[in-house]
């Protein structure tokens, strides 16, 4: 083996000097990341709402929904991007399109699994005290259902900030980017450094939403400690 | 307890990270400050510089930008880009300003594989000009530094076979396999070359990337046995390949020279541009390359010493 | 539709059945690394979900079993494929870039199944467990004879969802130097080719498809009549997140 080889193993997982001068680029992969995922999320979340009530409401529609939802699941990510590529191009769209897919498949499933855990006397008692409609489903249904959409959210959640990786193919990718520099330029503190906080995100995001589960459901905490 | 620690930690470090990345840098990660640009006299216009995906152009994109920037321009580098069909584009529709290309490849690009370069790099030039033109775009000097495409194979290969030349291979190109950047195969001066000019049928092709570590190590390991690999790259000597001659110029002219929008090329702008290029060589390229692949060292920083010791900042 | 006709005839095109590149031997290597990173992540990942269910849910191995498909779900696919390259290189063996595939392929797979066999075995009635230890049944006659049979359609849950991820992280192989149906994808990619791209993605969709509808016809074959995978009725349990089969994530 030659010097280059003797030089190229002595590459440590972190340059902390090259760390600080990319600073600002690793901070505004990490907002692009933290940016694809939140979009994704939110707006999975606005649609999968009216798709979990509309399939509750028309039952003969839940199983062709959760079919449909079932079978784009089992896709894998690279092929549905690149099923939407020649129509909406390398782009953001594309990301987000396919990025809100997924998000969309976690949570109806989940918010229906929420709301039909609601026990049925509950929600006899309710009606009973004048909670019908949108008012049971408000006060009554959602905040029961809560702990089932939040794990719903947070599995969401953490699995985007996953899938936001591969939209690195298309010039996205979020932190992915500086996985990628590692891997072309076999080099690795970007590669450690866009790795490990894509994880930290994601373990961050998750205790994030457990802890707002547990401002939403104060009734829950006699349970625990 | 610890649960609540925990969460409690975990809602802090979301909530820095959001703030730390919402007081970062604003956009996508370009190192632009604000400003307005012009394209009439008057403020200077501001450059996006555009790379492609490999550190050579990288650093090149850098010194464009900081040899601008030390005149007064407002400047931009977005590397990493990807290939020249991601380039050219993004130079067409203005997202970038300008680039780094090489006079033959590019001919050949924007020429639609015509077949009309040569080994003259101002005839290249010229005659890419003629079409950048009515784009909205020119080319301008050539530099005297050039990196083309190389094909090596390790010495035990060239041994082993007696290759030399790349008409040398021929015979034994069915055994062979072929390792290049994924776009060789629709490449002129890439595999359809090959075959055109050598007739050349290699057993198969691995898609890798440009020249870069993922070729160099399948050709140092032997999963391909023949590699293109970029004149100007330190391994080749480092590692004892040998470089097969181009016998019958597939390869032509690829010397460096600016691709830039004519809204932004004015005068002063090109006179600083064409004055780097004339001061660069193809041994620059060579050292520059080898400390920005094998060292890991930051193309810009790489850039800035070079303007350095060349007198433009 | 001219493009959807572009795609038809990348597929009639006879040069894309022959050689390296062609259709049979990607669908070959796809499939071949895919079964045999499976069948390793199943030898790995029973026994250890085993050890953590046996004897309830509860407790030390409870703990661990929740964290270990959370972490599974946090680490991206892709960014394990990048690290291990450059870690491990890409030389292996069948091809180059195989041996970061295989690890990145049997590690993703690891948790599913760990999951679910935790789930599986753990969640067994402790009145059956009861019923079979006062009948004189070892630790090990329990396991074998009450414990994995009624954890089975769970487990076989778990096995589907990893190979479906199996064949995903595969996919996504085609980016760190391997071949397979997603070098289709990639090289579309690189190339600007779309009609490539696309139909890559076909092939690609189609073989998760499949995947997942036979081994789900496998799935319910072993459910005994009457028994469903614990959590498609059942409330989701404080502190899990509720899904099923119990790790549901779509392959990255």
């Amino acid at each position: 083996m030659r010097g280059f080889a003797v030089v190229a193993a002595a590459d440590p997982w972190v340059r902390w000097d090259w760390v600080h001068r990319h600073s600002d680029v690793i901070l505004a992969d990490l907002r692009e990341h933290a940016e694809l995922t939140g979009i994704a999320v939110v707006l999975g979340l606005l649609i999968s709402f009216p798709l979990a009530l509309a399939a509750r409401r028309w039952r003969r529609t839940e199983a062709p929904i959760l079919f449909v939802g079932g079978v784009l699941y089992t896709i894998p990510s690279l092929a549905l991007f690149a099923f939407l590529v020649p129509w909406t191009g390398l782009s953001r769209t594309t990301a987000e399109i396919g990025l809100v897919s997924y998000t969309i498949l976690i949570l109806v499933r989940n918010i229906v699994t929420g709301l039909d855990g609601v026990p049925e006397d509950t929600l006899d008692a309710a009606r009973g005290m004048g909670y019908t409609g949108w008012r049971q489903l408000v006060g009554v249904e959602l905040p029961l259902a809560a702990p089932a959409i939040i794990a719903g959210l947070r599995i969401a959640t953490v699995t985007t900030i996953g899938l936001v990786t591969v939209t690195v193919v298309m010039g996205q990718g979020g932190l992915a980017k500086l996985m990628l520099e590692g891997f072309t330029r076999d080099f690795r503190t970007p590669l450690t450094v866009g790795l490990t906080l894509t994880v930290a995100l994601a373990v961050a995001a998750d205790l994030f939403l457990q802890l707002v589960e547990r401002l939403v459901t104060p009734w829950a905490r006699a349970g625990r400690a | 307890m610890r649960f609540n620690r925990g969460v409690a930690i975990g809602a802090t470090v979301l909530s820095l990270a959001l703030v730390a990345g919402a007081c970062g840098s604003s956009g996508d990660g370009d190192k632009t400050s604000s400003g307005t640009s012009s394209t009439s006299s008057g403020p200077k216009p501001s450059i996006k510089v555009g790379a492609f995906n490999f550190s050579e152009s990288a650093i090149l994109a850098n010194m464009y930008a900081k040899a601008l920037a030390a005149k007064g321009y407002k400047t931009s580098v977005r590397a990493n880009l990807g290939n020249r069909e991601v380039v050219a584009p993004a130079l067409e529709k203005g997202e970038i300003d300008l680039y780094a290309g090489y006079a033959a490849t590019d001919l050949e690009f924007f020429n639609k594989a015509a077949g009309q370069a040569t080994g003259d790099a101002a005839s290249n030039a010229t005659k890419l000009n003629a079409i950048l033109r009515p784009k909205g775009l020119e080319a301008l000097e050539p530099s005297p530094a050039a990196d083309q495409n190389s094909f090596a194979v390790t010495k035990a290969t060239a041994d082993k076979y007696k290759l030399k030349t790349l008409s040398d291979v021929a015979p034994v190109a069915g055994q062979l396999v072929l390792g290049g950047p994924p776009e060789c195969p629709t490449r002129p001066f890439c595999q359809p070359g090959l075959e055109k000019t050598y007739g050349l049928k290699f057993k198969s092709f691995r898609p890798l990337d440009p020249g870069g570590p993922l070729t160099k190590a399948a050709l140092e390991k032997g999963d391909i046995d023949i590699g293109l690999v970029f004149s100007s790259d330190g391994a080749i000597v480092a590692k004892n390949w040998v470089v097969l001659d181009d016998n019958k110029h597939l390869q032509n002219a690829d010397n460096v020279i600016p691709l830039i929008r004519t809204k932004v090329a004015t005068t002063e702008v090109k006179s600083i541009l064409n004055d780097v290029d004339s001061k660069l060589t193809t041994d620059d390229l060579t050292k520059l390359n080898k400390r920005a692949d094998v060292d890991k060292e930051d193309p810009d920083a790489l850039a800035q010493e070079w303007l350095k010791d060349h007198g433009f900042i | 539709m001219g493009f959807l006709t572009d795609v038809f005839h990348w597929f009639t095109a006879s040069a894309h059945w022959h050689g390296t590149n062609g259709i049979p031997h990607r669908l070959y290597e796809h499939t071949a690394m895919s079964l045999g990173a499976t069948a390793a992540a199943i030898a790995i990942a029973l026994p250890l979900g085993v050890l953590l269910g046996h004897g309830g849910r509860h407790g030390v191995g409870g703990r661990i079993g929740v964290n270990i498909s959370n972490l599974g779900r946090a680490v991206p696919s892709l960014g394990i494929l990048y690290f291990l390259a450059v870690a491990i290189g890409l030389r292996g063996y069948p091809g180059f870039g195989a041996r970061p595939a295989l690890v990145a392929m049997v590690a993703l797979a690891i948790p599913p199944i760990v999951t679910n066999t935790y789930i599986g075995v753990g969640d067994v009635d402790p009145e059956a467990r009861e019923a079979a230890v006062g009948m004189g049944m070892t630790g090990w006659q329990v396991l074998r004879r009450v414990e994995l049979p009624l954890a089975l359609p769970l487990v076989m849950a778990g096995i589907r969802t990893s190979a479906v991820q199996v064949v995903a992280t595969a996919t996504l192989a085609a980016l760190t130097a391997w071949g397979g149906l997603g070098r289709y994808i990639v090289d579309g990619f690189s190339q600007f080719d779309n009609v490539q791209l696309f139909s890559g993605a076909l092939l690609v969709a189609l073989l998760a498809i499949v995947t997942e509808v036979v081994l789900g016809v496998v799935q319910r074959g072993l459910t005994p009549g009457g028994l469903e995978p614990r959590g498609q009725s059942g409330k989701p349990e404080a502190g899990e997140p509720a899904a099923q089969p119990a790790v549901l994530a779509p392959p990255t």
